[in-house]
Protein backbone atom coordinates (compact mmCIF):
# COMPACT_ATOMS: atom_id res chain seq x y z
CA UNK A 1 0.00 0.00 0.00
CA UNK A 2 2.71 2.47 0.97
CA UNK A 3 4.52 2.32 -2.36
CA UNK A 4 1.34 2.97 -4.33
CA UNK A 5 1.24 6.45 -5.90
CA UNK A 6 -2.14 7.29 -4.40
CA UNK A 7 -0.83 6.65 -0.89
CA UNK A 8 0.64 10.15 -0.69
CA UNK A 9 -2.70 11.70 -1.59
CA UNK A 10 -4.67 9.67 0.94
CA UNK A 11 -2.02 10.26 3.58
CA UNK A 12 -2.07 14.02 3.08
CA UNK A 13 -5.85 14.04 3.03
CA UNK A 14 -6.14 12.19 6.33
CA UNK A 15 -3.45 14.27 7.97
CA UNK A 16 -5.04 17.55 6.86
CA UNK A 17 -8.47 16.42 8.01
CA UNK A 18 -7.05 15.43 11.37
CA UNK A 19 -5.21 18.69 12.08
CA UNK A 20 -8.02 20.84 10.70
CA UNK A 21 -10.53 19.11 12.94
CA UNK A 22 -8.35 19.84 15.96
CA UNK A 23 -8.02 23.48 14.94
CA UNK A 24 -11.72 23.92 14.35
CA UNK A 25 -12.41 22.49 17.76
CA UNK A 26 -9.87 24.75 19.39
CA UNK A 27 -11.08 27.85 17.63
CA UNK A 28 -14.68 27.06 18.65
CA UNK A 29 -13.51 26.78 22.22
CA UNK A 30 -11.83 30.18 22.18
CA UNK A 31 -14.17 32.06 19.84
CA UNK A 32 -16.42 33.40 22.54
CA UNK A 33 -13.44 34.64 24.50
CA UNK A 34 -11.90 36.29 21.46
CA UNK A 35 -15.13 38.12 20.64
CA UNK A 36 -15.63 39.12 24.23
CA UNK A 37 -12.09 40.52 24.32
CA UNK A 38 -12.83 42.64 21.29
CA UNK A 39 -16.03 44.03 22.78
CA UNK A 40 -14.43 44.68 26.19
CA UNK A 41 -11.56 46.34 24.45
CA UNK A 42 -13.91 48.76 22.75
CA UNK A 43 -15.75 49.48 25.98
CA UNK A 44 -12.44 50.04 27.69
CA UNK A 45 -11.47 52.55 25.00
CA UNK A 46 -14.75 54.43 25.36
CA UNK A 47 -14.33 54.71 29.12
CA UNK A 48 -10.67 55.73 28.73
CA UNK A 49 -11.79 58.69 26.62
CA UNK A 50 -13.27 60.14 29.82
CA UNK A 51 -10.39 59.98 32.32
CA UNK A 52 -12.60 61.37 35.10
CA UNK A 53 -14.52 58.10 35.26
CA UNK A 54 -13.32 56.13 38.26
CA UNK A 55 -13.21 52.36 38.22
CA UNK A 56 -11.39 49.59 40.04
CA UNK A 57 -11.37 46.71 37.60
CA UNK A 58 -12.44 45.53 34.22
CA UNK A 59 -15.84 44.24 35.30
CA UNK A 60 -16.72 47.74 36.39
CA UNK A 61 -15.84 49.08 32.97
CA UNK A 62 -18.47 46.85 31.46
CA UNK A 63 -21.05 48.02 34.01
CA UNK A 64 -20.22 51.67 33.49
CA UNK A 65 -20.41 51.23 29.76
CA UNK A 66 -23.80 49.55 29.74
CA UNK A 67 -25.29 51.95 32.30
CA UNK A 68 -23.93 55.32 31.26
CA UNK A 69 -23.27 55.09 27.56
CA UNK A 70 -25.92 54.87 24.88
CA UNK A 71 -25.39 54.81 21.17
CA UNK A 72 -26.91 57.60 19.13
CA UNK A 73 -27.11 56.18 15.60
CA UNK A 74 -27.95 59.56 14.10
CA UNK A 75 -24.64 61.16 15.03
CA UNK A 76 -22.60 57.95 15.07
CA UNK A 77 -21.39 58.48 18.62
CA UNK A 78 -22.05 57.28 22.16
CA UNK A 79 -23.74 59.67 24.57
CA UNK A 80 -22.27 59.71 28.04
CA UNK A 81 -24.94 60.37 30.62
CA UNK A 82 -24.57 60.57 34.35
CA UNK A 83 -27.12 61.66 36.97
CA UNK A 84 -29.60 62.34 34.18
CA UNK A 85 -27.39 64.90 32.50
CA UNK A 86 -25.43 64.68 29.28
CA UNK A 87 -21.73 64.66 30.16
CA UNK A 88 -20.22 64.22 26.73
CA UNK A 89 -19.87 62.33 23.52
CA UNK A 90 -17.64 59.36 22.78
CA UNK A 91 -16.88 59.64 19.08
CA UNK A 92 -15.29 56.53 17.54
CA UNK A 93 -12.80 57.10 14.72
CA UNK A 94 -11.05 54.69 12.40
CA UNK A 95 -9.02 54.61 9.23
CA UNK A 96 -5.82 53.42 7.67
CA UNK A 97 -2.65 54.14 9.61
CA UNK A 98 0.89 53.55 8.39
CA UNK A 99 0.70 49.76 8.48
CA UNK A 100 -2.87 48.85 9.22
CA UNK A 101 -6.13 50.09 10.60
CA UNK A 102 -6.09 52.54 13.51
CA UNK A 103 -9.28 52.60 15.56
CA UNK A 104 -9.97 54.68 18.61
CA UNK A 105 -12.35 56.88 20.52
CA UNK A 106 -12.23 60.59 21.27
CA UNK A 107 -14.19 61.93 24.20
CA UNK A 108 -15.74 65.36 23.77
CA UNK A 109 -17.51 67.22 26.59
CA UNK A 110 -21.17 68.30 26.43
CA UNK A 111 -20.11 71.73 25.10
CA UNK A 112 -19.13 69.86 21.89
CA UNK A 113 -15.72 71.52 22.02
CA UNK A 114 -13.52 70.42 24.87
CA UNK A 115 -11.68 67.14 24.40
CA UNK A 116 -11.87 64.97 27.50
CA UNK A 117 -9.51 62.28 26.24
CA UNK A 118 -8.38 60.01 23.43
CA UNK A 119 -7.86 56.26 23.39
CA UNK A 120 -7.10 53.53 20.90
CA UNK A 121 -8.41 50.00 20.73
CA UNK A 122 -6.80 48.85 17.53
CA UNK A 123 -3.50 49.83 15.98
CA UNK A 124 -0.58 47.97 14.43
CA UNK A 125 1.90 50.82 14.04
CA UNK A 126 5.66 50.26 14.39
CA UNK A 127 6.36 49.13 17.95
CA UNK A 128 8.42 51.76 19.76
CA UNK A 129 7.59 54.45 17.20
CA UNK A 130 4.12 54.85 15.72
CA UNK A 131 2.70 52.51 18.32
CA UNK A 132 3.57 55.10 20.95
CA UNK A 133 0.40 56.99 20.03
CA UNK A 134 -1.10 54.47 22.44
CA UNK A 135 1.09 55.67 25.33
CA UNK A 136 -0.16 58.04 28.01
CA UNK A 137 2.39 60.69 27.15
CA UNK A 138 0.88 61.22 23.72
CA UNK A 139 -2.75 60.67 24.63
CA UNK A 140 -2.69 62.95 27.67
CA UNK A 141 -1.86 65.94 25.46
CA UNK A 142 -5.39 65.93 24.08
CA UNK A 143 -7.08 66.45 27.44
CA UNK A 144 -8.50 69.97 27.73
CA UNK A 145 -7.78 70.92 24.13
CA UNK A 146 -10.67 72.30 22.09
CA UNK A 147 -11.67 71.20 18.64
CA UNK A 148 -11.99 73.78 15.93
CA UNK A 149 -15.22 73.98 13.95
CA UNK A 150 -13.41 74.02 10.62
CA UNK A 151 -12.08 71.57 8.05
CA UNK A 152 -9.34 70.52 10.48
CA UNK A 153 -10.86 70.09 13.96
CA UNK A 154 -7.56 68.91 15.48
CA UNK A 155 -3.90 69.07 14.53
CA UNK A 156 -0.89 66.83 15.20
CA UNK A 157 2.23 68.90 14.59
CA UNK A 158 6.00 68.30 14.86
CA UNK A 159 7.38 68.73 18.36
CA UNK A 160 9.30 71.92 17.51
CA UNK A 161 6.16 73.90 16.72
CA UNK A 162 4.25 75.97 19.23
CA UNK A 163 0.76 74.67 19.75
CA UNK A 164 -2.58 76.21 18.92
CA UNK A 165 -5.60 75.42 21.08
CA UNK A 166 -6.55 72.43 18.93
CA UNK A 167 -3.05 71.01 18.41
CA UNK A 168 -0.84 68.40 20.04
CA UNK A 169 2.75 67.30 19.44
CA UNK A 170 3.38 64.27 17.27
CA UNK A 171 5.42 61.26 18.39
CA UNK A 172 9.03 61.81 17.29
CA UNK A 173 10.08 59.48 14.50
CA UNK A 174 6.51 58.59 13.55
CA UNK A 175 5.77 61.12 10.83
CA UNK A 176 3.70 58.83 8.64
CA UNK A 177 1.59 57.57 11.52
CA UNK A 178 0.98 61.13 12.69
CA UNK A 179 -0.06 62.41 9.27
CA UNK A 180 -2.52 59.57 8.79
CA UNK A 181 -3.82 59.69 12.35
CA UNK A 182 -4.50 63.40 12.03
CA UNK A 183 -6.35 62.88 8.76
CA UNK A 184 -8.50 59.99 9.96
CA UNK A 185 -9.36 61.63 13.26
CA UNK A 186 -10.32 64.85 11.51
CA UNK A 187 -12.46 63.04 9.01
CA UNK A 188 -14.54 61.31 11.66
CA UNK A 189 -14.71 64.28 14.04
CA UNK A 190 -15.84 66.46 11.12
CA UNK A 191 -18.51 63.92 10.21
CA UNK A 192 -19.70 63.90 13.80
CA UNK A 193 -19.81 67.72 13.95
CA UNK A 194 -21.83 67.81 10.75
CA UNK A 195 -24.24 65.18 12.02
CA UNK A 196 -24.71 67.08 15.28
CA UNK A 197 -25.41 70.33 13.45
CA UNK A 198 -27.87 68.59 11.18
CA UNK A 199 -29.63 67.07 14.15
CA UNK A 200 -29.92 70.43 15.87
CA UNK A 201 -31.47 72.03 12.80
CA UNK A 202 -33.98 69.25 12.28
CA UNK A 203 -34.23 67.03 15.31
CA UNK B 1 20.14 4.26 10.51
CA UNK B 2 22.64 6.81 11.77
CA UNK B 3 23.02 6.65 15.55
CA UNK B 4 21.51 9.66 17.28
CA UNK B 5 23.80 12.22 18.86
CA UNK B 6 23.87 12.23 22.67
CA UNK B 7 21.39 14.67 24.19
CA UNK B 8 24.14 16.85 25.63
CA UNK B 9 25.60 17.32 22.17
CA UNK B 10 22.18 18.22 20.76
CA UNK B 11 21.70 20.81 23.48
CA UNK B 12 25.15 22.35 22.99
CA UNK B 13 24.74 22.47 19.23
CA UNK B 14 21.43 24.27 19.42
CA UNK B 15 22.52 26.70 22.09
CA UNK B 16 25.95 27.65 20.85
CA UNK B 17 27.96 25.58 18.35
CA UNK B 18 25.26 25.58 15.67
CA UNK B 19 23.26 28.50 17.05
CA UNK B 20 20.51 29.33 14.56
CA UNK B 21 21.19 33.06 14.62
CA UNK B 22 24.93 33.55 14.44
CA UNK B 23 25.98 30.17 13.01
CA UNK B 24 23.18 29.05 10.72
CA UNK B 25 21.91 32.65 10.10
CA UNK B 26 18.32 31.37 10.08
CA UNK B 27 15.17 33.13 11.23
CA UNK B 28 16.71 36.52 10.57
CA UNK B 29 13.45 38.02 9.34
CA UNK B 30 11.79 37.87 12.73
CA UNK B 31 15.06 38.84 14.40
CA UNK B 32 14.99 42.09 12.51
CA UNK B 33 11.28 42.69 12.92
CA UNK B 34 10.41 42.22 16.56
CA UNK B 35 13.55 42.89 18.58
CA UNK B 36 12.96 46.57 19.33
CA UNK B 37 11.02 46.02 22.56
CA UNK B 38 12.11 43.33 25.03
CA UNK B 39 8.64 42.15 26.12
CA UNK B 40 7.45 41.51 22.57
CA UNK B 41 10.67 39.67 21.84
CA UNK B 42 10.26 37.45 24.88
CA UNK B 43 6.75 36.39 23.90
CA UNK B 44 7.85 35.80 20.33
CA UNK B 45 10.76 33.66 21.55
CA UNK B 46 8.54 31.52 23.76
CA UNK B 47 6.09 31.03 20.89
CA UNK B 48 8.82 30.09 18.45
CA UNK B 49 10.52 27.71 20.87
CA UNK B 50 7.25 25.89 21.57
CA UNK B 51 6.35 25.71 17.88
CA UNK B 52 9.78 24.41 16.91
CA UNK B 53 9.95 21.79 19.64
CA UNK B 54 6.42 20.46 19.09
CA UNK B 55 6.68 20.55 15.31
CA UNK B 56 9.93 18.57 15.42
CA UNK B 57 8.32 16.08 17.77
CA UNK B 58 5.32 15.58 15.49
CA UNK B 59 7.36 15.42 12.30
CA UNK B 60 9.59 12.83 13.90
CA UNK B 61 6.59 10.75 15.00
CA UNK B 62 5.29 10.66 11.47
CA UNK B 63 8.66 10.29 9.75
CA UNK B 64 8.32 6.54 8.99
CA UNK B 65 4.90 6.91 7.34
CA UNK B 66 5.42 10.18 5.50
CA UNK B 67 6.27 9.63 1.82
CA UNK B 68 9.51 11.43 0.90
CA UNK B 69 8.01 13.42 -1.95
CA UNK B 70 5.35 15.15 0.14
CA UNK B 71 7.35 15.63 3.36
CA UNK B 72 7.57 19.40 2.90
CA UNK B 73 3.81 19.70 2.65
CA UNK B 74 3.39 17.61 5.76
CA UNK B 75 5.91 19.73 7.65
CA UNK B 76 4.23 22.96 6.64
CA UNK B 77 0.88 21.60 7.73
CA UNK B 78 2.21 20.59 11.13
CA UNK B 79 4.01 23.90 11.68
CA UNK B 80 0.95 25.90 10.62
CA UNK B 81 -1.16 23.88 13.02
CA UNK B 82 0.97 24.81 16.03
CA UNK B 83 1.33 28.43 14.95
CA UNK B 84 -2.44 28.88 14.67
CA UNK B 85 -2.85 27.38 18.12
CA UNK B 86 -0.33 29.85 19.56
CA UNK B 87 -2.06 32.70 17.73
CA UNK B 88 -5.47 31.71 19.08
CA UNK B 89 -4.16 31.38 22.62
CA UNK B 90 -2.69 34.89 22.45
CA UNK B 91 -5.88 36.30 20.96
CA UNK B 92 -8.04 34.73 23.64
CA UNK B 93 -5.89 35.19 26.72
CA UNK B 94 -3.47 38.01 25.99
CA UNK B 95 -5.16 40.29 23.44
CA UNK B 96 -2.81 43.18 24.17
CA UNK B 97 0.23 41.13 23.22
CA UNK B 98 -1.54 39.70 20.22
CA UNK B 99 -2.03 43.25 19.01
CA UNK B 100 1.59 44.21 19.66
CA UNK B 101 2.99 41.32 17.69
CA UNK B 102 0.51 41.84 14.88
CA UNK B 103 1.26 39.65 11.88
CA UNK B 104 4.51 38.24 13.24
CA UNK B 105 2.95 35.38 15.15
CA UNK B 106 1.42 34.08 11.95
CA UNK B 107 4.74 34.52 10.23
CA UNK B 108 6.39 31.96 12.51
CA UNK B 109 5.16 29.49 9.89
CA UNK B 110 7.72 30.85 7.48
CA UNK B 111 10.49 31.04 10.06
CA UNK B 112 13.40 29.16 8.53
CA UNK B 113 14.49 27.67 11.85
CA UNK B 114 11.31 25.64 12.30
CA UNK B 115 11.34 24.02 8.91
CA UNK B 116 15.12 23.85 8.90
CA UNK B 117 15.16 21.75 12.07
CA UNK B 118 12.24 19.57 10.90
CA UNK B 119 14.01 18.88 7.63
CA UNK B 120 17.59 18.56 8.90
CA UNK B 121 17.00 16.68 12.13
CA UNK B 122 13.47 15.58 12.96
CA UNK B 123 12.94 13.89 9.61
CA UNK B 124 15.61 11.28 10.37
CA UNK B 125 15.73 11.04 14.16
CA UNK B 126 13.62 9.57 16.94
CA UNK B 127 10.94 11.77 18.56
CA UNK B 128 12.62 12.59 21.86
CA UNK B 129 15.99 13.73 20.45
CA UNK B 130 14.05 15.69 17.81
CA UNK B 131 12.04 17.42 20.51
CA UNK B 132 15.26 18.31 22.34
CA UNK B 133 16.82 19.56 19.13
CA UNK B 134 13.85 21.79 18.39
CA UNK B 135 13.69 23.02 21.97
CA UNK B 136 17.34 23.93 22.20
CA UNK B 137 17.46 25.56 18.80
CA UNK B 138 14.53 27.63 19.99
CA UNK B 139 16.35 28.53 23.18
CA UNK B 140 19.49 29.35 21.20
CA UNK B 141 17.42 31.65 19.03
CA UNK B 142 15.72 33.16 22.06
CA UNK B 143 18.78 34.20 23.98
CA UNK B 144 20.36 35.83 20.94
CA UNK B 145 17.14 37.72 20.25
CA UNK B 146 16.79 38.82 23.83
CA UNK B 147 20.37 40.09 23.80
CA UNK B 148 19.64 42.09 20.65
CA UNK B 149 16.38 43.49 21.98
CA UNK B 150 17.93 44.56 25.30
CA UNK B 151 20.57 46.52 23.40
CA UNK B 152 18.03 48.06 21.05
CA UNK B 153 15.47 49.03 23.66
CA UNK B 154 18.14 50.43 25.98
CA UNK B 155 19.91 52.54 23.38
CA UNK B 156 16.77 53.53 21.51
CA UNK B 157 14.29 54.20 24.30
CA UNK B 158 16.34 54.18 27.50
CA UNK B 159 14.22 51.42 29.02
CA UNK B 160 14.30 47.65 29.52
CA UNK B 161 10.93 45.87 29.64
CA UNK B 162 9.42 49.35 29.72
CA UNK B 163 11.23 50.23 32.97
CA UNK B 164 13.30 53.40 32.76
CA UNK B 165 17.00 52.68 33.20
CA UNK B 166 19.33 55.01 35.09
CA UNK B 167 21.41 57.27 32.86
CA UNK B 168 19.88 55.99 29.60
CA UNK B 169 16.47 57.48 30.35
CA UNK B 170 17.88 60.81 31.55
CA UNK B 171 18.44 63.80 29.25
CA UNK B 172 22.20 63.04 29.32
CA UNK B 173 21.56 60.15 27.00
CA UNK B 174 20.52 61.33 23.55
CA UNK B 175 18.26 58.45 22.55
CA UNK B 176 19.36 56.63 19.43
CA UNK B 177 15.94 56.52 17.78
CA UNK B 178 17.43 54.60 14.87
CA UNK B 179 17.99 51.60 17.15
CA UNK B 180 14.26 50.95 17.51
CA UNK B 181 13.69 51.47 13.82
CA UNK B 182 14.30 48.67 11.30
CA UNK B 183 17.84 49.82 10.30
CA UNK B 184 18.91 49.58 13.92
CA UNK B 185 18.18 45.87 13.81
CA UNK B 186 20.79 45.37 11.11
CA UNK B 187 23.46 47.16 13.15
CA UNK B 188 22.61 45.26 16.32
CA UNK B 189 22.40 41.89 14.58
CA UNK B 190 25.66 42.36 12.67
CA UNK B 191 27.50 43.44 15.82
CA UNK B 192 26.22 40.52 17.81
CA UNK B 193 27.10 37.97 15.09
CA UNK B 194 30.56 39.49 14.91
CA UNK B 195 30.94 39.34 18.68
CA UNK B 196 29.76 35.74 19.00
CA UNK B 197 31.84 34.49 16.11
CA UNK B 198 34.99 36.07 17.51
CA UNK B 199 34.27 34.53 20.91
CA UNK B 200 33.70 31.20 19.27
CA UNK B 201 36.97 31.31 17.36
CA UNK B 202 38.89 32.03 20.55
CA UNK B 203 37.15 29.13 22.26
CA UNK B 204 38.08 26.78 19.44
CA UNK B 205 41.76 27.67 19.66
CA UNK B 206 42.21 27.02 23.36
Amino acid sequence: MRDKPYFAVIYMFILTAFFSALLIGFSRMTRQRVQMNEQLNFEWAVVQAFPKIQYQNNQQIHQIFTKQFAKDEQIGAYLYQKDGRLQGYAVPFSGKGFWDKIEGVIGIAADKKTITGVSFYEQKETPGLGARIDEDEFRRQFIGKTIEDGPKPIGIVPSAQTLAENQVHAVTGATQTSIRLEALMNQDIRAWLDAVEKKEVAP
Amino acid sequence: MIPTKPTKEIMLDGLWRDNPIFRQILGICSTLAITNVVLNTAVMCISLTLVTALSCLTVSFLRNWTPRNIRMMVQTLIIAFYVIIVDLILKAYWPQMSRNLGPFVGLIITNCIVMGRCEAFAGSNRPLPSFMDGLFNGIGYSFMLLAISVVRELLGMGTILGIAMPYFSTPYWDKWIIMVMPPGAFFALASIIWLCRSMKRKGAKS
